[in-house]
């Protein structure tokens, strides 16, 4: 693509003449720089794993945060530039909450992706009453994962504002290799056991540093069951250090 | 409607004006729904009026909305028709982003919170909310102009509410009964037609038809009843 690049590559919103729109081109590569994030949909649940790449050994790993919370049952795992997912994550939290306030039941997984595409393209001067959010594009994909009345579900959004669903789907630096590893390994009828060990399994060939629980964080997404106690049970939740290290345990 | 009394007279000396703006009117009629295990029944009678007359014999103020529900207005029958015009937009807008047909409880929160958002200039309009819920159980949501909601088992409004309410409680409810007879379909349906006929002749406001919205799994059955033109 680079053999082509003119003058078209300056403004953000301006076609090339073979049709392309090269900032925005230009940011999904940026994503490609990012840490490795796998995700995988199984019939009991959604699994989220990233990796966390320690710059330095003073760093506190802790106080990396790729994957977050959206709302009770939807969760969010990123790569690229994470601060501007900031914005889209925002975005998404409020459009779950406002659902929630007006309709009172929970936002499906693919409208509350739907709500974070509508931002991405709002870069650049503004149009009609729009306005502009951002001077570039995004340089953030995200991979939300969720459960719905249609069952758990794996949503890929990328910096066009183009979502794709997918059973299983890797994004970042690592992602060739995982995403072809993710190809060979997946089947439908994983278990989400077996699917916390994959997302580790795809991230450990990929990853430059040794795996262990302080550099890889999962999250998962389960049914809400209410019991019996009026407890709600289930939802996005994250896997403590120790319950991290049991499935690293499993992999050898 | 009034919007503004003018100083008529000619004498010279100013008084201050009192200039009043009396946006509401009540249109009286009177509503009804029944929930029952597998149905709901919605009525309401068709006479509009405005004081002592009657602008028409046959304006329906139940509406079959298009998600499923049926919902019953009463009191400004202008302020109805808008709400659901505004209800229908909403029901598309929400099939076109959600790529589904709006519950029947989501329809419930949101028509709360259409209502509560215009708090300071309500809509002068007593809402029942008919339908089956996602488990094709019969379901009743009752609202005052503000959006404070109820799910009930049966409820009546409007005009004839207070005369009807008690004869439902009992026939219903069976408050004060020893025997329960089983609420199936048929007995709503007369239990209804002998609401508004025997409201019809002790309020004004109530009269001339009755239209019924019977809702079950199968859909959603529309039948008219005379009541007594007088």
């Amino acid at each position: 693509m680079f053999l082509t690049r003119s003058e078209y590559d300056r403004g953000v919103n301006t076609f090339s003449p073979e049709g392309r729109l090269f900032q925005v081109e230009y940011a999904i590569e940026a994503i490609k720089l990012g840490s490795t994030a796998v995700g995988i949909q199984t019939s009991q649940g959604v699994v989220l794993a990233v990796e966390k790449r320690a710059t330095s050994t003073l760093l506190e790993p802790s106080s990396i945060e790729k994957i977050l919370e959206i709302d009770a049952h939807l969760g969010c795992a990123m790569s690229g530039l994470t601060a501007d997912s900031r914005t889209m994550i925002d975005h998404a939290r409020v459009e779950a909450q406002n659902h929630w306030f007006t309709y009172n039941e929970r936002i499906k997984v693919e409208s509350v992706t739907q709500a974070v595409c509508d931002l991405a393209l709002r870069f650049g001067e503004s149009a009609n009453s729009e306005e502009a959010l951002m001077s570039r594009p995004f340089g953030v994909a995200l991979l939300i994962a969720g459960i719905d009345e249609k069952g758990p579900q794996l949503f890929h959004t990328d910096p066009s504002g183009t979502f794709m669903r997918y059973d299983a789907k890797a994004i970042g630096s690592g992602s060739e290799g995982a995403q072809s590893e993710l190809q060979e390994q997946y089947h439908k009828s994983l278990t989400l056991e077996e699917a916390k060990v994959l997302s580790l399994k795809v991230l450990k060939q990929v990853m430059e540093e040794k795996l262990s629980s302080t550099n890889v964080q999962i999250a998962v997404v389960v049914p809400i069951t209410d019991d019996f106690t009026n407890k709600k049970k289930g939802g996005f939740s994250f896997l403590t250090e120790a319950e991290c290290q049991a499935v690293i345990d499993q992999l050898a | 409607m009034q919007m503004y009394e003018e100083q008529k007279s000619s004498c010279p000396v100013k008084v201050p004006v009192e200039c009043r703006f009396s946006p509401y009117t009540d249109n009286g009629g009177t509503t009804l729904a029944i929930a029952g295990d597998d149905f709901c029944v919605i009525a309401g009678d068709t006479r509009q009026s405005e004081g002592y007359s009657i602008n028409s014999r046959y304006a329906p103020k139940v509406y079959q909305l298009s998600n499923g529900s049926v919902l019953a207005t009463g009191g400004m029958y202008a302020d109805g028709v808008t709400l659901v015009k505004m209800i229908e937009q909403r029901l598309e807008w929400y099939r076109h982003a959600h790529d589904k047909q709006m519950s029947s409880g989501a329809l419930a929160q949101m028509l709360s919170t259409i209502l509560y958002h215009k708090r300071m200039f309500p809509y002068y309009v007593w809402n029942t909310l008919g339908g089956l819920d996602e488990d094709g159980k019969g379901a009743v949501y009752s609202y005052d102009p503000v959006g404070s909601y109820e799910k009930q088992k049966w409820n009546c409004s409007g005009s004839a509410g207070h005369l009807i309410q008690p004869f439902l409680d009992n026939q219903i409810g069976f408050t004060h009964q020893k025997e329960k007879a089983p609420l199936t379909l048929e007995r709503v349906v007369q239990v209804t037609k002998d609401a508004f006929t025997s409201a019809t002749e002790r309020d004004i406001y109530t009269g001339d038809n009755l239209e019924m919205f019977l809702v079950t799994q199968n859909g959603i059955e529309k039948t008219r009843v005379e009541l007594k033109k007088d």
